[in-house]
């Protein structure tokens, strides 16, 4: 009955409709811990978002929500305006793919990506053109005869990604689909779902642990922690002004200094753990920094500049190692006061007379400062 | 780098044992083998060969002799109709098994595996006193007025069959369950998220991949269930007899010990033919090739 339902859906939705989907207070229990607590997530048609965060941060539950795998304890998720919280997993037709690819080991990769359109009822030549049609759109085409065993990890997540697409859904789920392979791989199917989700305009809900992978991928990216979401926008938001601690020391690399404030105005004056003063512009405070309290200050280790520059406050490091990195030389050492500081300086030309044991001088950028409330 | 061991009984890399010791190792097992299962089968084959003198004869014997035949044949069927049986009333049990957690899964798994540690002796006889005319089952027939006379049940190749099917069903129950409980939980997700409805998950995709585990089952009840001995010689009809019970009563009773092993090499031949037939024609290791 369902089955004739999804068929038309199937057939008559173009293949550039992406589904919006509305997720409202959405709330997870196993017994005492919530799992998901209180999510409210809405994403555009077309949208490609990342759930990013550590591990029980909640981000696979609420992927296994919308999916239909866990039905939340409370909350709604709507997809395109029809509410899909309780509907069973086989009638919400929304695409998925899982970490290890799942493909069924007693089947043809071909009848494995024409499954969903066999239990849509198709007819046999019908579906297996389809399933043919969607192995090419994955650079698969002539797979069709072979053994998912005899395919490479990378091969069969494709096949699995066809699989996923052949009946045209509104919605992609994607479940750390590139966990399982190596680097260069995993490179490669970035680009290859990053150019699917161009070409089908399909809705892409992605999660990962892998913040680069996120940055990268996503139009935007919400970071979990403890089952709510912390921070949600744009990668460039997420990592140039985080909005709190928790995002600013989960994205990227952050160095973190205690300070206390000392007067909030048009500029924010902080009593640095070393006795200096540091007048900062009222925009480096991110949440609301009170006068007299504790705030952390953090800086991106390659907003540092090396020696004594115009623009910014000047620190002095002790320097403990010196670390090359392709790309950019790592420095590490102390701050007067013994805590931490990692620069990243690009290029190497005034790096090669330094060495662990002196002190060094380096540049912050006024507009490389946030402030944030609290204590590290 | 550690520096390899170099000992006869380690392999060069001194991480694997050497074929030595591997040898060494197996050794024990296969004399006790040899000893005792070898030894004595082929000390039979040569009586039906050799005994009264150099013949076929004695396998002649149990060609010729319809009884004889029909005795194979019977046996033969009884076996595939346990077979049959505890393979539609153990699969239901494994499924459950292997989807279920906690306090639950350990009664059922202790339910299925206690039977296992009594003897087939006690498990035969309880069934011998649940199917005598005045037994538990006639008892409450009559007594739900069903019938006014009790039915013959024991004594019977029914009973045989009964008896038999839940002497095995642990045989059948555990390789499925192995089987059942290695197939990830993402192919049902994946099967449903794909629109299968949980019917047809379980039809295209759990009970496929599922059928190395019934196959091997099957094949252990199948070929304990053609040499059953006590559970036939206490519940079945003299007349209906099976091969093993034959087989003893040529040893015992009629001391024809060259027929007897001549019956012996035919259930021997159809063992052998069946594993082999078996291993050949159905590759499940090519199957389950990427289920890992």
């Amino acid at each position: 009955m369902g089955n004739e339902i999804f068929v038309k859906a199937a057939s008559t939705t173009p293949a550039t409709a992406g589904a919006s989907i509305r997720i409202s207070r959405l709330e997870k229990r196993f017994g005492p811990v919530f799992a998901v607590d209180g999510v409210d997530l809405d994403i555009a048609a077309g949208e490609f978002i990342a759930l990013l965060g550590p591990s029980g941060s909640g981000k696979t539950t609420i992927l296994m929500s919308v999916a239909g795998f866990e039905f939340p304890t409370s909350g709604t998720i709507q997809v395109d305006s029809e509410d899909l919280t309780y509907v069973p997993s086989n009638r919400r037709n929304l695409g998925m793919v899982f970490q290890n690819y799942t493909l069924f080991p007693h089947m043809s990769i071909l009848d494995n990506v024409a499954f969903p359109l066999k239990m849509r009822g198709l007819p046999k030549a019908e579906r297996h053109a389809r399933a043919e049609a969607a192995l090419a759109t994955v650079r698969l085409g002539g797979y069709g005869n072979r053994r998912p065993n005899e395919l490479s990890g990378g091969q069969q997540q494709r096949v699995a990604l066809a699989r996923a697409i052949v009946y045209q859904p509104r919605v992609l789920l994607m479940d750390e689909p590139l966990s399982a392979l190596d680097k260069n791989l995993r490179e490669d199917m970035q680009l290859e779902i990053k150019r699917l989700h161009a070409e089908l305009g399909i809705t892409v809900i992605f999660v990962t642990h892998d913040q680069s992978e996120a940055l990268t991928m996503a139009d935007r990216i919400a970071v979990l922690k403890d089952g709510k979401i912390k921070q949600i926008g744009p990668a460039r938001e997420l990592y140039e002004r985080p909005a709190n601690l928790f995002t600013a020391s989960f994205i990227g690399e952050m160095n973190f200094v205690d300070v206390t404030v000392e007067s909030v105005g048009d500029v924010v004056s902080v009593g640095l753990p070393w006795g200096e003063t540091w007048q900062l512009p009222a925009t480096a405070a991110v949440d609301g920094v009170k006068a007299g309290e504790a705030a952390v200050m953090a800086v991106r280790p390659e907003r540092l500049r090396l020696g004594a520059g115009a623009a910014g406050q000047i620190v002095n490091v002790t320097l403990s190692d010196i670390v090359y990195a392709g790309s950019a030389m790592l420095l590490i050492g102390r701050l007067p006061d013994g805590t931490e500081m990692r620069a990243r300086i690009p290029g190497e030309s005034q790096l090669s007379s330094l060495a662990p044991g002196d002190v060094a001088s380096f540049t912050v950028p006024a507009a490389a400062i946030l402030l944030y409330q609290g204590k590290r | 780098m550690t520096k390899a061991v170099r000992s006869k009984f380690w392999h060069s890399d001194g991480r694997r044992l050497s074929g030595l010791s591997t040898l060494l190792l197996l050794l024990p097992f296969f004399a006790v083998i040899a000893f005792v299962f070898i030894y004595p089968i082929a000390q039979l084959l040569l009586i039906s060969f050799l005994e009264p003198h150099p013949t076929l004869d004695n396998y002649a014997r149990v060609v010729d002799n319809p009884v004889h035949a029909r005795v194979l044949m019977r046996t033969l069927w009884t076996a595939a109709l346990v077979t049959a049986l505890s393979a539609v009333l153990g699969f239901p049990v494994a499924h459950y098994m292997s989807r279920t957690k906690g306090a639950l899964a350990a009664l059922v798994a202790v339910c299925v595996i206690l039977p296992l540690w009594s003897s087939v002796l006690v498990r035969t006889a309880a069934w011998s006193f649940l199917l005598q005319r005045n037994g538990l089952i006639n008892s409450a027939l009559m007594a739900l007025g069903l019938t006014s006379q009790p039915f013959k049940l024991l004594y019977t190749q029914s009973a045989v069959v009964i008896a038999m099917t839940h002497v095995l069903l642990p045989f059948m129950i555990l390789p499925i369950y192995g089987a059942l409980r290695s197939i990830p939980n993402d192919y049902a997700r994946a099967a449903a998220v794909l629109g299968a409805t949980r019917l047809r998950t379980f039809l295209e995709v759990i009970l496929p991949l599922s059928l190395p585990g019934v196959v091997s089952g099957s094949l252990l009840v199948f070929l304990t269930a053609l040499g059953f001995f006590i559970t036939p010689a206490l519940l079945g009809s003299p007349q209906e007899m099976m091969i093993s019970t034959l087989v003893s009563k040529q040893i015992r009773e009629i001391l024809d010990w060259p027929f007897a092993a001549a019956l012996v090499g035919v259930l021997t031949v159809f063992v052998t033919l069946l594993a082999i037939v078996f291993s050949k024609t159905l590759r499940f290791d090519r199957l389950m090739g990427s289920a890992s």
